[in-house]
């Protein structure tokens, strides 16, 4: 892969940035808004559900002007937006932008009023969870002062949620924006290949975490932390650790499970990849040998116009005929807390009638049991939805490596 | 307890949790204290404000409502975690209003004054977050299942008393300060004219890591000298190699048990130019003045205008540059674009510590310099934990 410093990339273009303002407006316009308003969110430390609900908390107004944080006003009319920031400098999206004057519920209600807002319908993105986005924010993600201080002084405006309008435009991805997860996937992949290098009995498991992020922010990807298991198999459900773990050695015959993202573009690609420190128990080759069916069985039903009804049905109905239990696993990559969400915690019956659509990026990860339920596993990567079904971003093959 | 244990939950992140019982009764009973005395009933840190959430809980996601006469907390966690401080918390899946409302009447709390952590910035902590830090919606709701109960700021009564740190706290602080210095060190070591400055990024971040810090971004501030507004980067430079004469302004930022620390010093990638001395010099000066003030008693007005005051002897400019150390957005908060007016009359305490960075600059502002790191406040003064020698590090 590209060091860094050989990387090319400059930014997304104007031309992506009209293309994501376009289909926010004709969203909103859609469902009867004058302006989209994606107030100040609550930070990311703070508003700590998970790592993707965390980077996902003000994910919106990285999605519409690339500032880390930033409020925005889009007229559905055309017009320009008004945006509020408190960083430093703009960027060939927004050169300029307003400034926080003393409270950012004071900027942004003078904001709406220079927009015209004063006796509008307002449509806010962020108030509750959404389908496509902020799906583990269930109370979503706006910060309560300066919200409650916009509706004091626009007392004649009407704010309802409009977190679909962002996020259905955040749903289906620009060919710049598959190129950027294309690479994250490269980079997450290169991490894994760093894990596979290291992992081995004796190994300081913080060290080792050390070094896989250190592969990975050194081939360009911003740091989104590791998320790292590791113990016997039987002791229970393996520990999760996202920062790098004190005292602690990987042993053989430990279990390795992962979740190696990389971020390039702003957006969060994920490659998952099991591990075994000894030779793989042939008790558990029937649920590896599925899981790996099932993924490519996935794949092939990753089509547009399919609704996920269907697709939930055939992957967790996949592995009844081998006399084994299968379960979906998948959500949407991006800007972060991108979705649809499917867990086994939740099952995404939510998320039944939504449609697959071309260009939707998923990391597609379904677990496979063993028959007495003993073992599963779960192997993925992103995948891109085109006209003929899934496309991985990335080459790899289901499966459970083993370090012997 | 009305609120039933979530059916479903996902993996238990483990994180950090080792101060002892002692330091959480510490905690727990100082906020009490101080919210007993403004005339609160209960103390409620909501949904949005998970740093505070971990002062109190070392849980990595929490809520909490604790009555000020004494009574045990309620605290909210997810994901079935649970640790030695909070054996038994109430367990949520995704769901956050409805546990907080409950944990609140469950606590008697109908008709009570309750205040709310992180609702503002306060003086001494969400200093950078000045609407706060509270979820609205959950807020909300939690509100409207106590319509008589009054709810109020109260982002200061944990502030202050993250404020002070116990012995366990500055063991840890000290601990920080060490990786940090470390990662300096690192970030010494790689610079060189040609090297990748993407991979000299995830170099310093590795070295740290290593030393089992929690992840912070590490920012530089990379450009040819005198720049005028020079790149700054809090994420790995793309497409960059370092050049000859370029400067590399830093904040290393590490963090061992919960304690973020800073330390800065700026490297430049060749011989430091006749015009730069006297400002390097005014501000070993004005660094070694200002830690001489800071010790307990002093207000931080005094000390402001001190530091602003020092430079014009020399018509130079020096600026205060100072937050403090902690679980995260410390304060007091000094800085070029936080002049602290509302901290003026607070006084500094045996047992703050701050990030201690004053600037120093030519009178026109094109040269300009700052160094420093972790203070902690004792009883004799101040002591640095930065041990390396002052000035711009010239690597040639």
């Amino acid at each position: 892969m590209d060091a860094s410093t050989n990387i090319k990339w400059e930014g997304y273009s104007v031309a992506e940035r009209d293309w994501r303002w376009r289909r926010v407006r004709e969203n909103a316009v859609k469902a009867g808004f004058d302006c989209i308003f994606v107030p100040l969110c609550v930070d990311g430390r703070n508003l700590h559900l998970s790592l993707e609900q965390a980077r996902g908390t003000r994910s919106d107004c990285r999605f519409l002007t690339q500032l880390d944080n930033a409020a925005v006003i889009l007229p559905t009319d055309g017009r320009e937006p008004i945006i509020i920031s408190d960083q430093e400098n703009g960027n060939d999206w927004v050169p300029e932008f307003r400034p926080v004057e003393e409270s950012w519920g004071k900027s942004m209600a003078q904001a709406l009023i220079d927009a015209g807002m004063e006796r509008a319908r307002i449509g806010v993105s962020g108030l509750r969870r959404g389908f496509y986005t902020h799906g583990r924010a269930f109370h979503g993600v706006v910060n309560h002062n300066s919200y409650v201080e916009v509706l004091r002084r626009l007392p004649n405006a009407t704010f309802e949620n409009a977190t679909e309008a962002i996020g259905y435009a955040r749903y289906v991805k620009s060919e710049e924006q598959i190129n950027c997860l294309r690479r994250g996937a490269a980079i997450a992949a290169a991490g894994i290949d760093k894990m596979v290098e290291l992992a081995h009995p004796g190994m300081d498991e913080g060290v080792l975490y050390a070094r896989v992020m250190q592969r990975m922010v050194e081939l360009g990807s911003e740091y989104y932390p590791l998320a790292f298991y590791s113990g016997l198999h039987g002791d229970g459900r393996l520990p999760r650790f996202e920062d790098p773990t004190e005292g602690r050695t990987l042993q053989p015959m430990y279990r390795i499970a992962n979740e190696v993202d990389a971020v390039f573009g702003g957006l969060i690609a994920q490659e998952q990849q099991p591990i075994f420190l000894g030779p793989i128990p042939d008790a558990w080759q029937p649920a590896i040998e599925l899981q790996h069916d099932l993924y490519y069985a996935g794949l092939e039903h990753l089509t547009p116009g399919r609704s996920f009804a269907e697709f939930m049905d055939m992957i967790n109905s996949f592995g009844e005929k081998r006399g084994l239990k299968s379960q979906l696993l998948m959500h949407g990559r991006g800007y972060g807390d991108d979705g649809p969400l499917f867990t086994p915690q939740n099952r995404g019956e939510r998320n039944r009638d939504v449609a697959i659509e071309k260009g939707c990026v998923f990391i597609v990860k379904p677990i496979a049991h063993s028959a007495d339920g003993t073992f599963n596993t779960s192997w993925g990567g992103c995948v891109v939805c085109t006209d003929k079904g899934g496309e991985p971003l990335v080459k790899r093959t289901p499966g459970m490596v083993s370090i012997t | 307890m009305p609120w039933t244990q979530a059916t479903r939950a996902g993996a238990t992140v483990h994180i950090w949790n080792g101060y002892s019982l002692a330091e959480r009764d510490r905690r727990w009973n100082t906020v009490r204290e101080q919210a007993a005395s403004v005339g609160f009933d209960s103390i409620l840190v909501p949904l949005g404000n998970g740093v505070d959430g971990r002062y109190m809980t070392q849980l990595r996601c929490s809520a909490l409502a604790l009555p000020s006469d004494g009574g045990a907390p309620i605290v909210i966690a997810d994901r079935s975690s649970h640790n030695e401080w909070v054996p038994e918390p109430w367990q949520t899946g995704r769901e956050w209003a409805e546990p907080m409302g409950e944990a609140l009447l469950d606590l008697g709390m109908a008709r009570a004054r309750i205040g709310v952590v992180g609702l503002k910035g306060g003086m001494v902590t969400h200093c950078s977050s000045i609407d706060g830090v509270v979820n609205h919606t959950a807020l909300v709701e939690v509100m409207s299942k106590l319509p008589n109960a009054r709810f109020e700021d109260a982002t200061d009564i944990v502030g202050l008393a993250r404020y002070v740190k116990s012995e366990e706290e500055i063991a840890f602080v000290r601990q920080s300060a060490r990786v940090a210095s470390s990662g300096l060190e690192e970030l010494i070591k790689l610079a060189r004219p040609g090297a990748d400055a993407g991979v000299l990024y995830a170099g310093v971040l590795s070295r740290m890591l290593e030393l089992r810090s929690e992840y912070f971004p590490l920012s530089l501030t990379i450009d040819a000298l005198g720049t005028e507004k020079p790149q700054r980067y809090s994420n790995p430079p793309l497409g960059r190699r370092l050049e000859a004469n370029a400067l590399i302004a830093n904040e290393i930022n590490a963090i061992r048990g919960a304690q973020l620390t800073q330390v800065c010093q700026p490297i430049l990638l060749g011989k430091i130019p006749d015009a730069w001395k006297p400002v390097i010099e005014l501000h070993k000066e004005v660094y070694e003045a200002g830690l001489a003030m800071i010790k307990p008693n002093t207000t931080f007005g005094a000390l402001a205008d001190f530091v602003n005051g020092y430079g014009a002897k020399r018509g130079m400019k020096t600026v205060i540059h100072l937050h403090g150390c902690g679980y995260g957005d410390d304060g007091p908060l000094f800085s070029p674009r936080s002049r602290g007016d509302k901290v003026r009359d607070l006084q500094i305490e045996k047992g703050n510590a701050f990030v201690w960075k004053p600037i120093a600059m030519t009178a026109d502002e094109k040269i300009l310099f700052s160094w420093g790191g972790p203070v902690l406040v004792t009883d004799r003064g101040c002591e640095a934990f930065l041990k390396r020698e002052h000035g711009m590090v010239s690597i040639t």
